[in-house]
């Protein structure tokens, strides 16, 4: 009992170094659109995400209770090795998220959370622990369709914004407007990440509290402690995770406007609160990259580059089963070695591949091809015209002024026809007047001779 | 095994979150066009200007101004028209402000 409080220990103090890397990782991603239209200062920007996502994790429970209480089945697994199979999962999840970033991949936090967790009870317990039914519900089918679902609504919000702004006289159509809007849909979006994000540590302490005990099985609600330790965890994570979107900043964000930001802010904002709601754990990255994609796809003379959007959805792919195979072989120490020397043996090697990738990391100068966040990669699968094609009544408008200009034209051509039949008939006449004038003066000069 | 799915709560997410975005992008896309009408066109500028930041100069922020200016002082309205619109776009950014805390509170009180 001693050792599998000892290791509940070492699982928090893992679990909020999760949470802080995800805060970490995920400022770039609430923030990068409003900084990237110049709606807001970037310090004024990390501040204000760290501050939502500590109010966001007071906000809602159901993503924790999710993982505490359905993706693995606590009675199929015997008390004094869950804690162990718990931080195997743990171990997976962190390694595979700093080889994903060290390598520049597409990844997402919270599925390398969820394939380290099953990974490591499929080889430490057994596919039974594994409660297929929750996992396909609330993490696979969510994964495949909220970044679908962000992006479709993006799609039609960033049209609708469009349509409703567009003035066909050339004069100032407000859509500056949208940076104020911006502040106050990125702040939702951080807001919305707290309310999801934080949750799944909350989920996995909880998780950890109840297999030795400490907290009983009958209520998967997280204890206080636990909640404020997250939220300011993972709010630290975002304020610390500002240095990137400063460095980002210097190039590389796509060109964002100001109409289509607000409107795939606010479709990440929603699509993540309504999911949180209903207790779908999803990955803000995927959800705010959906939204990215589909505002951009929006804008008029847009179309995806399949190839990188290909590149971008391998990698969501691969994260749950990458990371699976990670948990899966911490969790394989532990079944070999015993729990506490299995657990030991995998923390030291988890903490020397963190350190080395964190030191090959170092040798790399960071610039925007290595600090760039997630979703403003996710921007560049959409190709933007920089002089998009007229919509259809712009079209109309046009053709109506090419009429009318031919009309004139051809009133403009018959008006100097007919001056010039006019010039040249005064002209005829004048001749005429001044032949019949000379013809009479030289009768005249005849009669008098 | 079988796998129960609550494709219901599927439709309910999408249908939310759609609902959400069209009254918040909607109403406040409304608000910005009543204010260009009522003469108050929003020029904003970036808060800080960047390498990043294609979208706007600040040169091009100050022809904005003008231009915005130039449009007020040519609009067809009357004085009560302006008014009236001006009042609509305040009245729009509150809905869209409305949307938000609604959905919030929606989701404290479910919790």
């Amino acid at each position: 009992m001693e050792a599998a409080a000892l290791i509940v220990v070492l699982v928090i103090g893992l679990a909020l170094f999760f949470d802080f890397t995800n805060g970490f990782h995920d400022t770039a991603n609430a923030m990068a659109t409003p900084i990237a239209t110049g709606a807001l200062k970037p310090k004024v920007a990390v501040l204000l995400a760290a501050v939502l996502n500590l109010v966001g994790a007071f906000l809602s429970t159901e993503v924790a209770k999710t993982i505490s209480g359905g993706i693995i089945r606590e009675d199929e697994i015997s008390q004094s090795i869950f804690p162990a199979i718990i931080f195997a999962g743990l171990i997976g999840a962190i390694t595979w998220n700093m080889l994903t970033w060290l390598l520049g991949l597409p990844s997402s936090s919270s599925h390398a959370l969820f394939g380290g967790l099953i990974g490591a009870t499929l080889v430490g317990a057994s596919a039974a622990a594994i409660n297929f039914g929750t996992v396909m519900s609330k993490v696979v089918l969510p994964a495949l369709i909220a970044p679908l679902t962000a992006g479709i609504i993006a799609f039609a919000v960033t049209k609708m914004a469009y349509a409703v702004t567009r003035r066909y006289d050339n004069k100032p159509d407000g859509r500056d407007g949208f940076r104020w809007g911006q502040i106050f849909t990125s702040s939702l979006v951080a807001l919305a990440h707290g309310t999801n994000d934080a949750q799944k540590t909350m989920g996995v302490i909880t998780l950890a509290l109840i297999t030795v005990g400490w907290q009983s099985a009958a209520h998967h609600e997280p204890q206080l402690w636990v909640i404020v330790a997250c939220a300011v965890t993972i709010a630290l994570g975002t304020y610390m995770g500002g240095w990137r979107i400063i460095r980002t900043l210097g190039k590389g964000l796509t060109d964002v406007k100001p109409a289509q930001g607000f409107a795939a802010e606010a479709s990440t904002a929603s699509t993540i609160l309504a999911s949180s709601a209903l207790g779908f754990a999803l990955s803000t990255t995927q959800v705010a990259s959906g939204s990215v994609i589909g505002s951009g796809l929006g804008r008029r003379g847009s179309k995806v580059r399949w190839r990188t959007a290909g590149r971008i959805m391998i990698g969501w792919v691969l994260t749950l089963p990458a990371a699976g195979a990670v948990g899966a072989l911490a969790a394989l120490l532990v079944v070999w070695l015993g729990q506490v020397v299995g657990v030991v043996v995998g923390a030291v090697i988890a903490v020397f591949v963190v350190l080395a990738i964190f030191l090959r990391s170092r040798r790399n100068e960071v610039n925007h091809s290595n600090a760039m966040s997630d979703v403003a990669h996710s921007g560049s699968a959409v190709k933007v015209k920089r002089n998009p094609p007229p919509t259809r009544r712009q079209r109309a408008i046009l053709r109506e002024e090419a009429r009318r200009k031919a009309e004139q034209a051809a009133r403009e051509k018959a008006e100097r026809k007919a001056q010039a039949r006019a010039a040249a008939k005064k002209i005829a006449s004048e001749k005429k007047a001044a032949d019949r004038e000379r013809a009479a003066a030289a009768k005249a000069k005849g009669d008098q001779r | 095994m079988t796998v129960e799915i609550n494709w219901i709560a599927f439709l309910e997410v999408f249908g939310a979150a759609l609902l959400a975005a069209v009254l918040v992008v909607g109403s406040y896309a409304v608000a910005l066009r009543l204010l260009v009408r009522a003469g108050k066109a929003p020029v904003v500028a970036p808060a800080e200007f960047t390498d990043a930041i294609t979208v706007i100069s600040e040169k091009e922020a100050r022809r904005a101004e003008k231009a915005a200016a130039k449009a007020a002082r040519k609009s067809p309205l009357t004085e009560g028209q302006k008014k009236l619109a001006l009042v609509g776009a305040y009245g729009a950014f509150g809905v869209s402000g409305l949307a938000v805390l609604a959905g919030i509170l929606l989701i404290v009180f479910n919790h």
